[in-house]
């Protein structure tokens, strides 16, 4: 109940969000995405890194969160990273290099489209990923818009 | 061959620990293997001739003294293998091969441990694991994960060990906007402290909390164990020897069993831009092995793959590095030759507790998405009389000369 009351009290937020970025319509804006049935409306910019960084495994309201990302030397993926983390490809991939040869953790799984991560993410309601957002449907929530 | 053997032990452990069902092992989770590496390959000359240049004393270097351009500074590789059984276990096994004191290249397993994921912010490990005692301590190695073509020798040379064989547990927690990682870890582990002395280091106990906050991050970690170390008993029984005043000395700086403490703070701000990186950590054995505290303080900035960067480090011992030792006066002839043998003995080995200042400037090169070029030019001035963290010093070398060192490396990762 408590859930469907904050979905319904937030989602205007979230369509202004929606709306007032559709001015610009330049390539690659992308939508950080969890599915429809989760219950996470919004993040802001540091939650999602933090989760996409292996620094926490939970969405703020406790549930467990595994990040999704697209395959290594996509676009959008570069972009995710540089804009959401301020992370150049090297250095992500000097940040997972300390956690993987010290045991502490492994990089996100990784899927090769928009397409396939919707499927993903919308069948998933723990999954979290991103997506170009063109590629938004009514299957998942975008919580975060990165322009 | 050994290394292998324990590193397939490790993950039939692990299978078996899923079979006996501590856990109940879904029927649907996929076992997925993972295989990668890292390496640097790397060249180091320095312009200081009476001794060798090393990045620590238990893989020796020899840039200066044996060589004009020495491969072995820095040079090492390292291969590893992931297995996730399930959601809540997996299993790593790492070996590297890198300079050893016989002056071969040698392999070593780093780390073969079990990881349970008790719940998203809980994980337990057993086996070898990583004893993170600095920042850098446990991925030092990785010099691609490195902003530097080397982590500052001042602080890292004193690392005995960097692995021990033991449990550990790491916590995730919040406080408001703070993100706190806080690893206990239990061990023991054998600790080469320097070519010629092999110790143990028993019951080590150890903790660090790192806290986040945006683009900041600070670390603190206190540590203890008791280390044992053969091999000293004739010059401390010789002390003893001589009475009240060489029992007092024995007492001083006896090595055979003492508590070792280390206690290290960090900070680190990195915005993706730029960074400052400050650490300060102080290994002290209570005895002739040494008590020091070595600090650094680095800032680099990220032209797109174009990195440059300069370091300032340095090196001090807090205890003094000459002894008046056994007093001679009214000592028979004999007495008194051997007690001066045991004086020797004393500040030669306390001349070996290095301090040391190094400022370095340095660049760092993405040249492809795995691979890092980078080069680094040292002055490094040893001080107080010591040979800083030189080996295979010669008679000719003088302490509080500043000399150059000049490193080219590439490092990779797969």
């Amino acid at each position: 109940m408590n859930r469907l009351l904050r979905t319904l009290f937030l989602r205007p937020r979230l369509i202004l969000a929606l709306a007032l970025s559709s001015g610009a319509v330049e390539a690659a804006d992308l939508a950080v995405i969890v599915s429809a049935r989760s219950p996470v409306v919004t993040l802001r910019p540091d939650q999602v890194v933090e989760i996409f960084l292996s620094q926490s495994n939970r969405f703020p309201d406790g549930t467990e969160a595994v990040a999704v990302d697209l395959s290594l030397g996509s676009a959008l993926r570069d972009e995710f990273y540089g804009k959401v983390a301020r992370r150049s490809p090297a250095l992500m991939k000097a940040h997972w290099s300390r956690l993987i040869f010290t045991g502490r953790g492994q990089p996100p799984a990784e899927v090769d489209s928009n397409a396939a991560m919707r499927k993903l993410i919308a069948d998933n309601p723990g999954m979290i990923g991103y997506v170009d957002r063109v590629a938004l449907d009514a299957s998942v929530r975008a919580v975060l818009i990165v322009r | 061959m050994g290394h292998v053997l324990s590193a397939r032990s490790v993950v039939s452990a692990a299978v078996l620990a899923c079979l006996l069902a501590w856990m109940p092992c879904d029927a649907q989770a996929q076992t997925t293997w993972r295989f990668g590496g890292f390496g640097t390959v790397a060249a180091a000359h320095s312009t200081e001739h009476q001794g060798d240049y090393t990045v620590n004393p238990n893989s020796p270097g020899r840039a200066g003294y044996s060589r004009d351009w020495a491969f072995d500074v820095d040079s090492r590789a390292g291969v590893q293998m992931d297995v996730q059984i399930d959601k809540r276990w997996s299993a790593v096994a790492q070996v590297t091969q890198e300079k050893s004191v016989e002056n071969s290249y040698k392999t070593y397993l780093t780390w073969a441990n079990i990881k349970f994921q008790a719940t998203p912010d809980l994980s337990l490990r057993a086996g070898r694991i990583a004893l993170p005692l600095f920042v850098a301590a446990d991925y030092r190695k990785v010099g691609y994960a490195l902003p530097w073509l080397r982590a500052p020798v001042e602080l890292y040379s004193l690392i005995p060990i960097s692995n021990s064989d033991g449990i550990d547990a790491s916590y995730r927690w919040h406080a408001g906007n703070v993100k706190h990682e806080t690893t206990i870890s239990l061990g023991r582990a054998t600790a080469r402290l320097n070519k010629d002395v092999l110790g143990k280091a028993r019951a080590i106990v150890g903790i660090t909390d790192s806290a986040t906050i945006g683009a900041l991050t600070l670390r603190f970690t206190a540590a203890q164990t008791l280390l044992v170390v053969p091999g000293a008993e004739a010059l401390f029984d010789g002390l003893r020897s001589f009475g009240p005043p060489g029992q007092a000395l024995a007492d001083r700086y006896d090595i055979a069993k003492r508590h070792v403490r280390v206690y290290s703070a960090a900070v680190n701000y990195d915005t993706g831009d730029w960074f400052v990186i400050g650490e300060s950590g102080r290994i002290n054995t209570s005895s002739l092995l040494g008590d020091q505290t070595a600090s650094y303080l680095s800032t680099g900035y990220r032209f797109g793959n174009v990195a440059p960067y300069v370091t300032y480090a340095r090196l001090v011992a807090n205890l003094r590095t000459h002894t008046a030792g056994l007093p001679l006066d009214g000592l028979p002839p004999e007495a008194a030759a051997v007690a001066g043998v045991l004086n020797d003995t004393l500040n030669f080995q306390l001349r070996q507790i290095g301090v040391q200042d190094t400022a370095s400037v340095g660049v760092r090169w993405d040249i492809a998405p795995n691979i890092a070029l980078k080069a680094q030019v040292d002055r490094v001035t040893p001080r107080g009389g010591s040979i800083g963290t030189l080996i295979n010093v010669q008679p000719g070398f003088r302490s509080g000369h500043a000399f150059s060192v000049v490193s080219l490396g590439m490092d990779f990762v797969f």
